[in-house]
């Protein structure tokens, strides 16, 4: 049993690169910003052309948290977890987990990297690991 | 840019009402909001028959409709209502609205209501509420990017604050032991508040440092104690001309402002701010707020913030610019938030202590200091702040 996200049309091409492990952003084709969650057009120079650029994966804990007490059943057996903000090397920020480490050990400005977890046969979720 | 001060003074609070507040209550939401409803008319001295005009949250936050209620209350005809988003975020919208019905002429007296009951309607702290079947796997709905955050198992209020307070404590160079002193001073100065407070949940429970520190994590930084109550209750006001209020009572709380704010990703919970998250809102929200009503940080005598957690009422205090950006920590720790401090806040002991209310009990907190009724009364308080941590608020004055 997992928790995964519904999509929308909006959101679908980022859940499918996940599942093929690439992390990808909306991308702006007429001034190029990187734009996450996606938005119908651009919020900065109103294009409606709007594309998917695959970034990096590398970026930084811009803050975090340790739940150690579950509020939702569907997360008991992972207690204690750490949640966290990540700031891509490219700018935006994703709500991720961090695993690959003990979560007492995430701290603010950690490099991280994206690495895939699949939670069910259809839907993979990135995470993010301490960079080497 | 000057703008004019479109409420101050126009419009009044002339009367409030509460049901007890505790765990579980055995009447519904609707029940207990047509007991507070019945409360404030009767405080205000008017007839419910007379109400023309409700403000409420929206759904799915508030379960109680102004028609379930106009139906129960046997009101012939509302000329005005209206619904405000976002949560506790709704709490200086629905006053801002009610006060411009009534100095508009869209309605004579406007009864603004919150009703809970989440020991029937699930609390908010869980985010399985009403989840029946626990081997099938769960679909979240994309609603303002949940579904980008639940999957990770982020899903509650309380988890998405220990980001900021993580935030602020890396910001400001606090040491865990520095934010453990600074929330606790907050939550502990609350629990004596709300001990000395007849209606408070927590009046017969006292929180010293040991019970404080020893409590369990719940997300870190945020402890047991630093996340608000869960219960059921309900709280009412009613609103009407200044004028009109002055004839019903000899001490109407005058609304000198009341704000909304939005821009992007400020939404309660919006978080992917892309700026510094820590900044709640645009401050000119803030600057606004004080000059609509005419009044300085200096001017405001008690302040009650809405606390779902100790972490906002340290931030509010910043945000509010009672305390410089990154000062607030130290301002606790020096100051305080006590009788004695420069500015009483929560005096009822707030979300954390007294009821967890959406931040109308901190409003009807409000009108009891300023009619000099309070049961932690500030001395001589003349105007008070009651603010959400992203911008909307009210001040008001005797």
């Amino acid at each position: 049993m997992a928790v995964v996200p519904g999509m929308t049309e909006l959101t679908a091409p980022y859940w499918q690169a996940a599942s093929e492990g690439r992390l990808v952003i909306q991308e702006c084709q007429s001034c190029g910003r990187l734009t996450h969650p996606p938005l119908p057009a651009c919020p900065r120079c109103h294009a409606r052309d709007l594309g998917w650029r695959e970034v990096s994966g590398t970026g930084t804990v811009y803050t975090y948290t340790v739940v150690r007490h579950p509020t939702h059943f569907a997360f008991a057996d992972q207690i204690p977890y750490a949640l966290a903000l990540v700031e891509l090397t490219e700018g935006p920020w994703l709500i991720t987990g961090i695993t690959g480490c003990d979560p007492t050990e995430v701290h603010a400005g950690m490099p991280v990297r994206a690495t895939f977890r699949p939670v069910t046969d259809t839907v993979t979720l990135p995470y993010f690991e301490p960079a080497p | 840019m000057t703008r004019r001060a479109p409420i101050r003074k126009t419009a009044a609070i002339a009367g409030i009402g509460q049901t007890a507040y505790a765990k579980a209550l055995e009447p519904t939401a609707w029940e207990l909001a047509v007991e507070a409803v019945l409360a404030a008319c009767a405080d205000a001295g008017v007839d419910v028959a007379d109400v023309d005009g409700m403000c409420r949250f929206t759904a799915p936050f508030e379960t109680v409709s102004e028609a379930m209620l106009v139906r129960a209350l046997g009101i012939r005809e509302l000329s005005f209502f209206a619904q405000a988003p976002h949560g506790g975020e709704a709490l200086g919208a629905v006053v801002a609205h009610a006060a411009a019905a009534v100095s508009a002429g869209l309605a004579n007296v406007v009864v603004v209501y919150r009703a809970l009951s989440q020991s029937k309607g699930g609390r908010f702290g869980r985010a399985d509420r009403g989840a029946a079947d626990r081997s099938a796997d769960i679909v979240v709905p994309e609603q303002d990017n949940l579904s980008l955050a639940w999957p990770y198992g982020l899903m509650s209020p309380g988890q998405l604050f220990a980001l900021w307070a993580r935030r602020y404590a890396a910001v400001h160079g606090l040491t865990d032991e520095d934010l453990t002193r600074t929330l606790g001073t907050i939550a502990i100065t609350q629990r004596q508040y709300a001990n000395n407070n007849p209606a408070a949940m927590m009046r017969d429970r006292k929180l010293d440092w040991d019970t404080y520190r020893g409590a369990r994590m719940i997300s870190e930084p945020l402890r047991l104690f630093d996340l608000c109550l869960e219960n059921d209750g309900a709280c009412a006001f009613v609103i009407t001309s200044a004028a009109t209020a002055r004839t019903l009572r000899a001490d109407p709380v005058y609304v000198l402002s009341a704000t909304q704010t939005l821009s992007p990703y400020r939404e309660p919970m919006g978080i992917y701010t892309g700026g510094e998250m820590l900044e709640l809102f645009p401050p000119a929200a803030a600057d606004r707020l004080f000059g609509q009503a005419g009044v300085t940080r200096q001017d405001i005598d008690v302040a009650e913030l809405y606390d779902a957690t100790s972490y906002m009422t340290l931030r509010s205090l910043e945000s509010y610019g009672f305390a410089a950006d990154g000062a607030g920590w130290r301002y606790v720790l020096e100051q305080g938030t006590g009788p004695d401090s420069p500015l009483p806040v929560n005096t009822h002991g707030g979300h954390l202590s007294e009821a967890y209310l959406h931040g109308m009990n901190g409003i009807l907190e409000a009108v009891r200091q300023l009619r000099g009724t309070a049961s932690n009364q500030v001395s001589g308080a003349e105007i008070a702040l009651v603010g959400a941590p992203a911008g909307s608020a009210t001040i008001l004055a005797r």
